[in-house]
């Protein structure tokens, strides 16, 4: 049955050659930085329907890997090219793009971009449209797309209307109908909640099922990369390992090396016991019978001293600073987004918001500084209702990092970005500068006053945003997705930050997808979905909770699950180490 | 929030080819050019949105209200000051406020014209029919894209906007220069976010095999139906008839001597009540 839904060519219509892929000594480098080889002597060979996840943090040469498969390099991206690529046979220099888009479909990371047709079916008929396929044929395949990424009853929805999930299925079907036999996707599930990072890893596991399929995917998340047959890592350009996924993700003092997310449960056991690297368990299921095996147990004393300096914490917490009270936020076009939520955020603390995307979790907090107005209920931000003063008074309060730095950032210098805000709000010159340093200070980019932030890395970018609101002096600080799009050094980088500021007097409110970012940095957790708050507690309590977190289709990182599943309730890989051990 | 002009329902009025709409709305268009003269032209809108009507998108025009109204705002005003006149209280004549009526409706009813259109008409239709009409496609595909680029860039500024003004910019108060200085600076990170997403897209367009062959199927495929014969028939038959009243001997001139406060063509110097 399966069978029949994968779009996919004839059988006689398989090219001949046995590699889906062949690179041969690529090197290229862009033409606006003709000296920076973004990759240098790649050389890979991808036999016909094997499943290849390419990982490696960022400016590895991921993406330029990516786009020089189809031709977008050297066709569209100009640059210096050397050595060849041939897909299916066909070398891709020389050769239109929209020719090799026959043979190998890219999925780009950014849905919103690559989608711009009125109704779901009409942008799955785009490409095949492009070919010359007959109609009747044409409605066929769409069909048959449909049910492959699984939109059935969306046909004639407008692609805006749908969830970054569906979006990116709709993407991934849009590449679909034109039948190649290689798919290769960039970062497919950056910007997507759990949800919809699991429907893309499914229908990428139903087209590799299919055994025709070639699939390449770009990833971040070391967790799924277990499922494919072969990992590539780049670093710097260049190929470091390509082998067997979990031989190469068992080997933890590596994968921490190159600052790509080592996987939890091999690098547990590995620190605590020194195993041999060929017997690490590499799923909290292995881990539970390797932890049983080897007769480890918690040091009781030790987790209670754990549980007794959260409620130390606890207790350090200043006054309430923000009240949500039987908050209702209903849009203009009768979306009821926000309904009935009422909590206490005190000083100091450090929330984590979760939720799926379009649950409500972003309405709700963009009432916090004013930017919505409650449709009922108040927001009482230090005794002042929002209802009441504008964004500029409330302003003084709260400061709000946005997802996307570049939506904020404006100024030709780093010092003028940082400055913006003590600057509007009538701040001295001195106290400025005084100002500004103590925000690039906090954000540890002294020494880039000058610097033009549009120059900058993404993880740059996002410390100059976080800055350019701490010169105001806020007192509490609201980040939407501080860590999308950036690689896990990056982000463990942003987060320490971030927790620094915590730790400095602020009250954080995060809102974000990244599991073990929660586990590890908030002191409290609030699960929204659809509009309600289904789960509010501390962090522990919260991830102590598997089934019911999975209900609102979250899950909790590795180390949670083993700790889980053996008793009690860690968040860290430290705090894992630090109280477990025995005769072993 | 919904940025797309299209309003996706079913009526007569989208089942209509987009060849039909399109040729319909250019009758309006030169009907509205032809006459300078309030009644007619009060006609022709009453005309234009019964037309509206039954594809039941007319609330999709509240999206524009601040346009319609700026319009007839400005050209009320700036034409009751700046007809010339020969009876002017104060800085203000008459004839120039019924001046500035005629020019706000024929604006407003070619605004709401295209707009009837847009609510109505997928942009692959527009494309489709373009093509039909003989336009080359990549043309056809650049002009649909163009508007399908409107709704995006908006968005996107109004994320800025929100942006900045959590960052304490107040965008609200002081006078219009104020205000524009205000917002210049935020059409850096609106551009370089238009810009980043176009390069996006345009990557994602030949990914799809744009531009691969000369003969592009269509999957829509929209025949002209009798009931789009009979709409450019009766287009056709309104136009005919604006002729007439035009330029029959006489016909013209009577019915400006009966409501000559309400007319402005070049013919009819002496005005008055």
């Amino acid at each position: 049955m399966k069978e029949e839904h994968v779009p996919q060519r004839e059988a006689s219509e398989i090219p001949v050659s046995d590699s889906a892929v062949e690179v041969n000594n690529l090197t290229f480098s862009y033409r606006a930085d003709p000296e920076n080889k973004a990759i240098e002597n790649i050389n890979i060979s991808i036999p016909r329907g094997q499943f290849v996840v390419i990982m490696g943090p960022s400016g590895a040469g991921k993406s330029t890997l990516a786009n020089s498969l189809n031709g977008l390099i050297p066709g569209f991206l100009k640059g210096k090219y050397k050595g060849e690529v041939l897909i299916n046979g066909k070398a891709v220099k020389g050769r239109e793009v929209s020719e090799m888009a026959r043979e190998i479909g890219l999925v780009f990371q950014d849905f919103e971009a690559q989608l711009f047709s009125t109704n779901v079916n009409l942008e799955i008929a785009f490409g095949p449209e492009n070919f010359g396929i007959e109609r009747e044929e044409i409605v066929r395949r769409i069909k048959k797309v449909i049910k492959t990424v699984k939109l059935d009853g969306f046909e004639n929805r407008q692609p805006a209307t749908l969830s970054g999930g569906q979006k990116q299925r709709l993407a991934i079907g849009s590449v679909l109908a034109t039948y190649p036999d290689i798919i290769c996707m960039d970062e497919p599930t950056t910007d997507l909640d759990p949800i919809g990072k699991i429907g893309i890893f499914n229908i990428a596991r139903e087209l590799h099922a299919s055994s025709q399929f070639t699939l390449l995917i770009v990833e971040h998340e070391t967790e799924e990369a277990l499922h494919a047959d072969r990992l590539i890592i780049m670093k710097d350009g260049q190929v470091l390992k390509d082998g067997k996924p979990n031989e190469l993700l068992r080997d933890v003092s590596f994968t921490d090396e190159i600052g790509i997310m080592s996987l939890h449960i091999p690098s547990y056991f590995s620190k605590l016991l020194h195993m041999e690297q060929k017997e690490l368990p590499l799923t909290p299921e292995d881990g539970v019978a390797v932890f049983h095996e080897k007769k480890l147990s918690f040091d009781e004393n030790k987790y209670a001293e754990i549980l007794r300096k959260e409620d130390v914490r606890e207790t350090s917490y200043g006054d309430t600073v923000l009240t949500v009270d039987k908050l209702i936020h209903v849009y203009p076009n009768g979306n009821k987004a926000v309904n009935d939520i009422s909590f206490q955020v005190r000083e100091r603390e450090f929330m984590a918001v979760l939720g799926h995307n379009g649950s409500g979790k972003t309405t709700l907090v963009k009432h916090f500084n004013a930017l919505l107005a409650p449709t009922e209920g108040d927001i009482i931000i230090y005794g002042k209702n929002t209802r009441e003063y504008s964004i500029f008074e409330i302003g003084k309060e709260i400061g709000y990092v946005f997802q996307n730095p570049d939506h904020q950032i404006f100024a030709d210098t780093v010092f003028d970005e940082v400055a913006f805000s003590p600057k509007i709000r009538g701040v001295d010159k001195e106290e400025i500068k005084e100002r500004v340093h103590e925000a690039l200070k906090a954000v540890d980019l002294v020494g880039y006053e000058e610097e033009d932030p549009f120059s900058l890395s993404k993880g740059e970018r996002q410390r100059v945003a976080v800055a350019s609101i701490l010169s105001a002096r806020p007192k509490i600080i609201v980040l939407d997705e501080p860590t999308t799009g950036l690689d896990y050094k990056e982000q463990k980088k942003m987060m320490e930050l971030i927790k620094q500021l915590n730790e400095s007097g602020h009250t954080i409110i995060m809102i974000t997808h990244t599991m073990w970012v929660v586990s590890e940095y908030a002191h409290r957790v609030a699960v929204i979905r659809d509009g309600e708050v289904m789960m509010d507690g501390r962090t522990r309590d919260v991830f102590a909770e598997e089934e019911q977190l999975q209900k609102s289709f979250l899950r909790t990182p590795h180390i949670v699950s083993l700790s889980n599943q053996v008793g009690k309730t860690v968040l860290s890989l430290d705090e894992m180490i630090n109280c477990t051990g025995g005769a072993h | 929030m919904d940025m797309f002009l299209y309003v996706d329902i079913d009526s007569g009025l989208h089942r209509l080819d987009s060849r039909t709409k399109l040729i319909l709305m250019f009758l309006s268009f030169t009907v509205a050019v032809m006459f300078f003269n309030i009644l007619i032209l009060g006609c022709l809108l009453i005309l234009v949105t019964s037309y509206g009507a039954s594809g039941r998108i007319l609330g999709n025009l509240k999206r524009i209200k601040v346009v319609i109204f700026m319009i007839t705002l400005f050209s009320l005003a700036i034409w009751s000051i700046a007809r010339p006149s020969d009876s002017k209280v104060f800085i203000f004549s008459l004839e120039g406020l019924f001046y500035g009526i005629m020019i706000a409706l024929k604006t407003n009813t070619m605004i709401i014209s295209g707009m009837i259109f847009l609510s109505t008409t997928k942009i692959e239709e527009i494309a489709e029919g373009l093509v039909k009409l003989k336009v080359p496609y990549r043309g056809a595909f650049a002009f649909a894209t163009a508007i399908r680029l409107v709704p995006m860039i908006v968005a996107t500024s109004y994320t800025i906007i929100q942006a900045q003004k959590s960052r304490g910019l107040d965008l609200d108060s002081g006078n219009i220069l104020q205000k524009t200085r205000k917002y210049l600076p935020l059409m850096i990170p609106t551009f370089i976010s238009v810009i980043r997403s176009t390069n996006i897209f345009s990557m994602a367009l030949e990914s799809k095999g744009f531009g691969y062959s000369k003969n592009r199927t269509n999957y829509l495929n929209h025949i002209l139906d009798s009931r789009d014969y009979f709409m450019l028939l009766l287009g056709v038959l309104i136009l005919a008839a604006a002729i007439v009243i035009k330029t029959y001997p006489g016909l013209y001139d009577n019915f400006v001597l009966q409501f000559s406060w309400s007319e402005f063509s070049a013919g009819y110097p002496n005005w008055s009540i």
